[in-house]
């Protein structure tokens, strides 16, 4: 059953095993032998930078060295295990275990097992890839997802206040009007024994504390300025893009962004218009998700002392009958979320002293929004910028 | 911001009035919320005077242009035509008559939809009958 390794061949040096110690040399991966004895034979180039040990100091030591202590314990056995019942349990497997480095630190690895059979025994072959580097990606990606939601949902609460606001602003009003005619015309008809005055009164005073309400929680909205600060778009664009791709499988949308060398920074809230500029990509996305070509174009551009960036995509445009009601709160038709994301969008940008509005049916047969901030936040009337001259991107 | 509003109340014209009474003259209200629309004509009709109420600024159009002693009752955020707009042309007639704006934008808002034209009078929703009858 085990082979006789006693016959020991010196092999003379040739043109197979010098390649060979190229490969073991240049390989990105760690890559280790050992005998059936759990010496280790090989230990490349990229182990040596893996765990911090020469070649030389690991040679003929058994391979537990480069374990974790409570697994270390346990190898020896597992091979034996393995060596008499055949019964393989990590071989042609592999699987995330984790490494030890001459320091003590512990990382993770990803572990693939190989074994041949040589003229010199049966030999085991490990294939170490270290996983911290990409464990750190997903960390990055799930705390810039984490961060994505949690910004939406914090300027959600402040922007659906101000809709709030708005919106039942016109009810109240009516309400309050209505009464007060009410109160008017009980008092002029004279019919009254004055209980409905005092009724009316009543209704009138619970809808001013209606309004009161409204007041104090609007005033606590409109309290929180955007922090502008000198931003780039390009790196908005980039970056948003960039957090967009993460969430969805939206490998077969061709996203493309237009953005001109020279495009100046615009004074804004980088985190609010960040905001903007994903719920429209997502929106563009989602509306081409079963479309039959599925393009989604971001561009931008300068226009007198305006920035002009127009998402763009393929998914049909939107029907005529929503187009009326398309930025007001609550009133969207989607299934997920409140359908807050245009009207939070929106508010945004005329909180910038913008707009956004749309274009239902735009050149890539579907809707494009047009996000219009003004490069200089003071408002004014300013002396047009350099960049002025040269506005580029999609054409108006 | 509201405060500096406070500045334009119009001295009370008149001295004592009747129960119901106020010297009646015409509003129109260009209004495109038709609860807010429909109450402000009740409640004005009640204090006696004449309410005309209109959608948008293209139906206040057509109609017949108001006379020196009208009032008009604009809100801000009209569909169409601005409220704005509307504004700056009942302010260009020969005798125009007396604006009162009302709106239930932020004030933030306000400022960059009116710049430097900010008319004499301004109300934010929601408006009541105190308020309204203050500036009449």
């Amino acid at each position: 059953m085990r082979e006789d390794h006693s016959r020991s061949m010196s092999v003379s040096p040739s043109v197979s095993e010098a390649r060979l110690a190229s490969v073991l040399g240049t390989a990105v991966d760690g890559i280790v032998v050992m005998d059936d004895a759990a010496r280790i034979i090989l230990f490349n180039k990229a182990c040596e930078t893996l765990f911090g040990y020469a070649a030389e100091e690991v040679r003929g030591k058994n391979v537990k060295m480069l374990m974790p202590l409570d697994y270390a314990r346990e190898h020896d056995g597992y091979l034996s295990h393995y060596l008499d019942t055949g019964e393989k349990r990590i071989i042609g497997i592999g699987r995330e275990v984790h490494g030890r480095h001459r320091d003590g630190t512990e990382f993770p690895i990803e572990l693939s097992v190989g074994e041949a059979a040589t003229p010199e025994g049966r030999q085991f072959i490990g294939i170490l890839r270290d996983l911290r580097p990409r464990k750190a990606v997903e960390r990055r990606l799930a705390d810039a997802q984490a961060q994505l939601v949690s910004m939406t949902r914090i300027s959600a609460l402040d922007e659906m206040g101000a809709a709030i606001a708005h919106e039942l602003n016109q009810p109240l009003t009516a309400i309050m009007l209505y009464l007060q005619a009410a109160r008017r015309k009980a008092a002029v008809d004279g019919a009254d024994d004055g209980k409905l005055v005092e009724i009316v009164d009543k209704g009138v005073r619970e809808a001013e504390r209606a309004s009161q309400i409204i007041q104090r929680m609007r005033r606590f909205v409109e309290k929180r300025d955007p922090e502008r600060r000198s931003v780039s778009m390009a790196s908005l664009i980039r970056e948003c893009l960039e957090l967009v791709m993460l969430g969805d499988a939206n490998a077969e949308v061709k996203i493309s962004a237009e953005i001109p060398d020279d495009l100046p920074d615009i004074s804004a809230d980088p985190v609010q218009i960040q905001q903007v500029l994903v719920n429209l990509v997502r929106n563009a996305l989602e509306a081409v998700r079963d479309a039959q070509k599925r393009i989604v174009r971001i561009g931008a551009s300068t226009q007198g002392g305006d920035m002009i960036v127009r998402v763009s995509d393929s998914g049909g445009g939107v029907p005529p009958e929503v187009v009326p009601n398309l930025f007001r709160a609550f009133s969207g038709a989607k299934r997920r979320g409140l359908g807050l994301g245009l009207t939070i969008s929106r508010s945004i940008a005329q909180n910038h002293g913008g707009d956004l509005w749309v274009d239902p049916m735009g050149e890539d047969g579907g809707a494009v929004f047009v996000l219009r901030l003004p490069i200089d936040a003071s408002g004014a009337a300013e002396s047009p910028t350099p960049a002025d001259s040269a506005t580029k991107g999609p054409s108006e | 911001m509201r405060e500096k509003d406070a500045g334009h109340v119009r001295s009370v014209r008149r001295g004592a009035v009747r129960a119901t009474g106020v010297f009646p003259m015409t509003v129109h209200i260009i209004e495109d919320d038709p609860g807010v629309g429909d109450s402000l004509a009740m409640l004005l009709g009640q204090i006696g005077h004449r309410a005309l109420v209109y959608p948008d600024a293209e139906s206040f159009f057509e109609a017949a242009p108001p006379e020196a002693g009208d009032t008009v009752i604009v809100d801000l955020g009209l569909p169409g035509l601005s409220g704005v707009q509307l504004i700056r042309w009942v302010n260009g007639l020969k005798h125009p008559p007396k604006v009162i704006a009302i709106t239930g934008q932020s004030s933030r808002n306000i400022m960059e939809m009116l710049g430097d034209e900010q008319p004499a009078i301004l109300l934010r929703k929601p408006l009541t009958e105190e308020l309204l009858v203050s500036h009449l």
